[in-house]
């Protein structure tokens, strides 16, 4: 039993064509993977590995150097809190405080009872205008307060079933791009 | 929903902002862009290109400040293989989001630019690597590059041409070292994001072993207006050396943060009291960044340094990436260096002793000054790590900066550093909280 | 030979010409300066990452620079003496030490340790670290041979480095970033490839040490011989570390002709059994120990006058001097008998002009042809893969079977049905990468572990050279095969159906045939085979030996005794001397070197043999270096 689907493998053995060299593909292929597990799990890594024709050292190196991938379990929706230097300045301990209450966990990395949310301290976002930050559900949340990560958390718990992408920048003074093809929800084959 | 905060209207990087829906190709079009790329793969020759740009005197804003049409001159002109213009939009400076700000509004721009940069080099193809976080401005360019393509401002026959042109887009994943232009080639490699040693010179070996020009985001972005005014038109703003105008970020302690358009030459004091709307009501700025995390401090007595870039770099400090943090009375010094050299070791790849080391040796001996367990020692420790993280000691420059932000916030407040280590008290954020 | 401009440099006042793009490390050591280095490694791509090698350089901007990324230029001035320098490189050392632990003491690299000695030379004299360091697990199961200690580990990255780059593998790797950054296998499983132990040679510090000598003793208390590997026929150049009577380690010995410093892991870490306790040492005939001389007259009384009934195994690395003195024995006594030689591929002997292996460097198209190099030529294979990923040479695979050249992309391999290579080798004249190879091309051939037709194989593999202009390697497995192919003792005959067998070293591969009434052995280790010899002849190991062997490409080298022959053991050529005696054929030698004289004369591929070189190994210059700050 293999830790990706099918499908998905094939779709990692169709990357390496995209770029000059083959290499290139590695990090596109752990992301479609992590899309699909939630995390890097070493069986998946490998598997990224075999399916691009190297060696599966090759793709933990790659994987633990770059702070995007996760190799421990996340939760459903990730806060990564930007405590730099600029939304310091703007309360971000703050916010990291109410934050770990609303979501009930001690420390960065650590999953809430209910497997809804994690967070991360992260280094700046490169929005420090709006500082503090926080960049959820591939969005970034700007301007925070307390009470509005208490509304971002309490939105989340109440609509379980959110969907992960449909979430409008509050930075996105833009109509509605044409909605691209939906992301893979987590879904474990055989 | 929060506005959008900088300047629309600007004199050249926001001359459309503010333009309703300014990432849609009919709107940017319709307001005279793409007329740069038309111009140049109807008309003119890479050569003429990359004169019209060194008119200008344009200089990378990624940080590094080298002329833009030289380093275009430095891709050999007669390599069989593939050349490429790779574009830096891994923007992750502390301080630093004028990039992102520009990708948002004006894509199109960007893709311009960095199409004309490809017929500069005679390359066919440009990789824009940008950085993971940046969901809605990937969005933006992916949605932007598809128009492009759509429309036949880009692919085999650009307005009619037979000179292919190609636009990509890499994300990164989480890596401030990226920008380092050797690292984000490493990391476009399919590799661990470590700089690499030069020579080779990118412009000789970069992308994927070809000759490569890596460009910031705001530099590509100015290129189309040069080339549709004509380079004489840029250089007449700006100063005597430094041409044009350029973005910074405002951010920190001012009552208006945002991405500011100026013109090179104005002070700090004007970005940062008029367009910034200046310190909160009481407070004074005490200390700012003047070009992101990785330039040296300057005290708030010093506001009226200009935004010269060769000024800058007399006083030892830059304009680096544009980010101006501004930190007011109410908040400790020590405090702040200590959080940005957590980054620096966050941040640090690893490769060079120094850096992987020094780095998290400052920030171990930080943690034991604000523990309230500093001395005399921690203070000769600091001033020993900031030395040996610079003068060449490391690979890149990431080293250089966390000594610079060590030396300089040292050197402008050696009181509060003494507070610490000495008295363990500090009169700063201390009295703050007594108050 | 294209022209390469030479340059002037001056280098702390002294004046050096050396070919542009030598690097400053480089150009030091010629006027004998040491500029300290721990990432730099002259088999391996510059990195600069460790930033040990700073120096001053003008012109050029007012810091210190890296000494091994940079290449000279003419007029170029290097200080590594300034006060700039100086401290730069001090600082460095101060940086390496932050977190080290400092268990010199206890650690196999204290006395040959750079680390130790930069520190030394170039350091602060007192240091100034205080405060807790970082703490790893230590030290870490690599394999079974080699332990992890990531605290002294200085991240250097030679040890990925030469992987990724020499072996092409990446099951060692580093993961994490920043001070976290470790040197890791891939998810923690042990190390798997053959060439695994060349990384303890290359780690400059105590973080890589071999697990089979561990805390046993100081380099200073062993005594090291520069000898020959046994193992196989490639011929890779070790140094052998003795103490009190054991073999305790072997290195790689770098020779540029044949090895480059690498060797496999079986010429690395296959050596415990010299020090076996149950090593014979004393002659025995049917179980009794006896002393050599009934034992030998025993031996001979068994094998004498039985013609073709007698069969002999011979070991693959017995020596030219031994294959020398048996020779004189099948051409005498013993003529007639059957002779199988161990591990030997079906090859014949060589014809014409052969490849040399440093040939390989400037092939641009390799062929290799029936032959696992990474297991049957080891390092062989490594050279082909420099060719490849260093110089561009392209990469023919004609094998049945998935190899480990596949590695590279851009291999083309062909995939032969077990027995068809020859075909196959001959489809090749038209294969469009010969078409205009742009340079030598080199083929390489085995015997496919005998699935081949050798006669035929090697016709076709002529013929293709003949076509493409190319030359040829036959890849020999026996160690000594290519010398006993020469004097014409390396047999290939079946042993079925004899009734006496002097089976030297390890029984035949094939068994003792069922027919055999007298059973005579030479070996240095008991085995089960040797339940119902009549006699046991105690034979010395490789370790104890001394002689030449002729390697795959026709060298001879010659292997010195790192380990005393301690009585009753006797050397082997004296063994066969007396056991001449025995059989009626005088063989008066008073030493090797008599023996290795006559069979210069005799065979012109032994040459050499006539002018051994002094054994003494050579002198490490000793490079002089900046005082400390
Ligand atoms: C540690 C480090 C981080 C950098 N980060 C960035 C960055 O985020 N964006 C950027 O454009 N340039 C960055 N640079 C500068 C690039 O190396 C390079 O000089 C620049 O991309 C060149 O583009 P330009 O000539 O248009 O400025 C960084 C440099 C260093 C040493
Ligand atoms: S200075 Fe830091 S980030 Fe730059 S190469 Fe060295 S370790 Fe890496
Ligand atoms: S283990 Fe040794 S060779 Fe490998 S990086 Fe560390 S110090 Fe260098
Ligand atoms: S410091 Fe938080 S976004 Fe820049
Ligand atoms: S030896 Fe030059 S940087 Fe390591």
């Amino acid at each position: 039993m293999s830790a990706l689907s099918s499908h998905l493998l094939e779709e990692i053995k169709a990357l390496p064509a995209k770029y000059p060299q083959p290499r290139s593909a590695v990090m596109p292929a752990l992301d479609l993977a992590q899309e699909e597990l939630g995390h890097l799990t070493p069986e998946a890594m490998s598997e990224v590995a075999v399916a691009l024709q190297l060696d599966p050292g090759y793709v933990e190196g790659v994987a633990t150097f770059y702070t995007l991938f996760h190799l421990e379990p996340v939760g459903k929706h990730r806060f990564y809190v930007c405590t730099n230097l600029s939304c310091m300045l703007r309360g971000a301990e703050d916010v990291v405080d109410r934050l770990k209450a609303a979501i009930g966990v001690r420390e960065p990395g650590e999953v809430s009872k209910d497997g809804l949310f994690s967070y991360e301290e992260v280094e700046c976002l490169g929005a420090c205008e709006y500082a503090p930050v926080v960049r959820l559900d591939h969005r970034y949340e700007v301007d925070l307060t307390r009470g509005k990560i208490d509304s971002l958390v309490n939105d989340r718990r109440l609509v379980r079933s959110h969907v992960k992408t449909g979430v409008r920048s509050s930075l996105d003074t833009t109509p509605e791009p044409p909605r691209k093809k939906p992301v893979r929800r987590t879904k474990k084959s055989g | 929903m929060a506005e959008q905060r900088g300047t629309v209207g600007g004199p050249v990087l926001t001359e459309w902002f503010g333009r309703a829906n300014l990432h849609k190709l009919e709107v940017y079009e319709k307001l005279g862009g793409y007329e740069g790329l038309r111009k140049v793969v109807t008309g003119m020759s890479a050569a003429q290109v990359i004169d019209e740009v060194k008119a200008s005197g344009l200089r990378g804003r990624g940080g590094a400040d080298f002329p833009t049409a030289t380093k275009w001159s430095f891709v050999p002109k007669d390599h069989p293989g593939p050349k490429y213009i790779v574009v830096n939009a891994d923007e992750s400076e502390p301080g630093s989001a004028k990039d992102r700000y520009l990708m948002e509004n004006s894509p199109h721009a960007l893709i311009e630019g960095a199409a004309i940069a490809t017929f500069a080099i005679g390359g066919h193809q440009a990789w824009i690597y940008i950085r993971g976080e940046y969901d809605l401005p990937y969005e933006k360019l992916r949605d932007a590059i598809a128009e492009a393509h759509a429309k036949g401002h880009l692919g085999d026959h650009p307005f009619g041409t037979d000179y292919p042109l190609d636009i990509r887009l890499y994300r990164g994943h989480g890596a401030y070292i990226c920008g380092e232009e050797t690292a984000l080639l490493e990391s476009l490699e399919g590799k661990r994001a470590q700089p690499r040693s030069r020579p080779p010179f990118p412009a000789i070996k970069g992308a994927w072993g070809q000759p490569t020009a890596v460009n910031n985001v705001e530099t590509l972005s100015t290129v189309p207006w040069i080339i549709r005014h004509g380079g004489a038109e840029y250089a007449k703003r700006g100063t005597e050396k430094a041409k044009g105008t350029r973005m910074v970020t405002v951010s920190g302690d001012v009552q208006k943060p945002g991405n500011y358009e100026i013109e090179i030459g104005v002070t700090y004091r004007h970005i940062i009291e008029e367009l910034a709307g200046g310190p909160f009501p009481g407070r004074k700025v005490k200390v700012f960044w003047p070009g992101g995390s990785s330039a040296k401090v300057l005290p708030g007595s010093m506001l009226d340094t200009s935004t010269d870039l060769d000024g800058l770099k007399a006083l030892g400090t830059m304009g680096g990436s544009g980010g101006i943090i501004v930190m007011d009375d109410s908040h400790c010094v020590v405090k702040g260096a200590a959080r940005l050299l957590r980054f620096y070791a966050h941040e640090s790849c690893g490769k060079c002793t120094p850096c992987r080391v020094g780095s998290n040796w400052a920030v171990r001996t930080y943690e034991r000054i604000l523990a309230n367990e500093g001395s005399q020692i921690e203070l000769a420790l600091l001033d020993r790590v900031q030395q040996g993280l610079q003068g060449g000691r490391c690979l890149c420059g990431l080293g250089d900066a966390a000594g610079w932000v060590i030396q300089s916030t040292m050197n402008h407040f050696r009181n509060e550093y003494e507070e610490h280590c000495l008295h363990h008290t500090c009169s700063v954020e201390g009295a703050l909280i007594h108050a | 030979m294209p022209d390469v401009k030479m340059v002037n440099v001056t280098i702390d006042g002294h004046v050096v010409t050396v070919p542009d793009g030598t690097l400053v490390v480089e150009a030091a050591k010629l006027v004998g300066i040491e500029i300290p280095v721990f990432c730099y490694h002259h088999k391996l791509d510059p990195v600069g990452a460790c930033r040990m090698c700073l120096v001053e350089i003008s012109p050029g901007p007012p810091v210190a620079q890296a000494g091994c990324i940079r290449p000279v230029a003419d007029g170029m001035v290097v200080k590594t003496q300034s006060a700039m320098a100086v401290q730069a490189r001090a600082d460095i050392l101060e940086f390496e030490l932050v977190n080290h632990p400092l268990d010199c003491p206890v650690c196999d690299k204290g006395g040959e340790c750079p680390l130790q000695d930069f520190t030394f030379r170039h350091g602060y004299p007192t240091s100034r670290i205080d405060g807790p360091r970082l703490h790893f697990q230590k030290p870490i199961p690599l394999s079974p041979n080699i332990a992890l200690d990531r605290e002294r580990c200085v991240l250097c990255y030679r040890c990925t480095r030469y992987y990724d780059e020499v072996a092409w593998e990446q099951e060692l790797t580093v993961a994490e970033r920043g001070v976290h950054s470790v040197i890791a296998s891939q998810f923690d499983q042990p190390l798997t490839s053959n060439f695994s132990g060349n990384i303890i040679d290359l780690c400059p510090v105590g973080a890589l040490t071999s697990r089979l000598w561990r805390f046993e003793s100081r380099p200073w208390d062993l005594h090291h011989t520069p000898s020959v590997c046994s193992k196989c026929a490639v011929g890779c150049n070790v140094t052998l570390w003795q103490r009190r009577g054991q073999l305790v380690r072997v290195t790689s010995r770098e020779n540029d002709d044949i090895d480059e410093g690498w060797i496999c892991d079986r010429g690395r870490f296959d050596y415990t059994d010299v020090n076996d306790p149950a090593r014979l040492r004393v002659p025995a005939v049917h179980g009794s120990k006896t002393t050599w001389a009934v034992a030998l007259n025993t031996v001979a009384d068994g094998i004498k006058g039985k013609g073709s009934k007698l069969g002999i195994s011979l070991p693959q690395d017995l020596t030219n001097e031994e294959a020398f003195l048996f020779r004189r024995l099948l051409d005498g006594p013993l003529r007639g008998a059957k002779v199988k030689m161990h591990g030997r591929t079906a090859l014949p002997a060589p014809s014409g002009e052969q490849l040399m292996i440093k040939d390989i460097d400037d092939a641009r198209v390799i062929i290799i042809v029936a032959s696992d190099t990474e297991n049957d030529v080891p390092i062989v294979n490594l050279r082909v893969k420099k060719a490849v990923s260093k110089r561009g040479a392209k990469l023919i695979v004609i094998h049945p079977d998935a190899v480990d050249l596949d590695r590279h992309r851009e291999t083309v391999h062909i995939r032969n049905q077990p027995g068809e290579a020859a075909a196959e080798v001959r489809k090749l004249a038209d294969h469009e990468l010969l078409h205009e190879p742009g340079g030598p091309v080199a083929i390489l051939y085995g015997d496919g572990r005998g699935s081949e037709d050798a006669a035929g194989l090697v016709a076709a593999c002529t013929e293709l050279a003949a076509k493409v202009g190319a030359k040829l390697m036959p890849l020999y497995r026996g160690t000594n095969e290519r010398g006993s192919l020469e004097l014409g003792v390396a047999g290939w005959d079946s042993l079925d159906g004899v009734e006496a067998l002097l089976s030297w070293g390890p029984p035949p591969t094939a068994g003792v045939p069922a027919s055999v009434k007298f059973h005579a052995v030479w070996d240095h280790l008991p085995r089960p085979e040797h339940q119902n010899a009549s006699v046991v002849l105690p034979a010395t190991s490789f370790a104890e030996r001394q002689g030449s062997y002729t390697n795959l490409e026709g060298r001879v080298q010659f292997l010195r005794p790192a380990v005393d022959a301690e009585a009753p053991l006797k050397e082997s050529w004296d063994v066969l001397c007396e056991l001449a005696a025995a059989l009626g054929l005088p063989l008066d030698y008073v030493g090797i070197f008599p023996i290795q004289r006559e069979a210069a004369k005799a065979f012109p591929a032994l040459a050499a043999l006539a002018q051994p070189p002094s054994p003494e190994p050579e002198p490490v210059p000793v490079l002089m270096g900046p005082a400390r700050p």
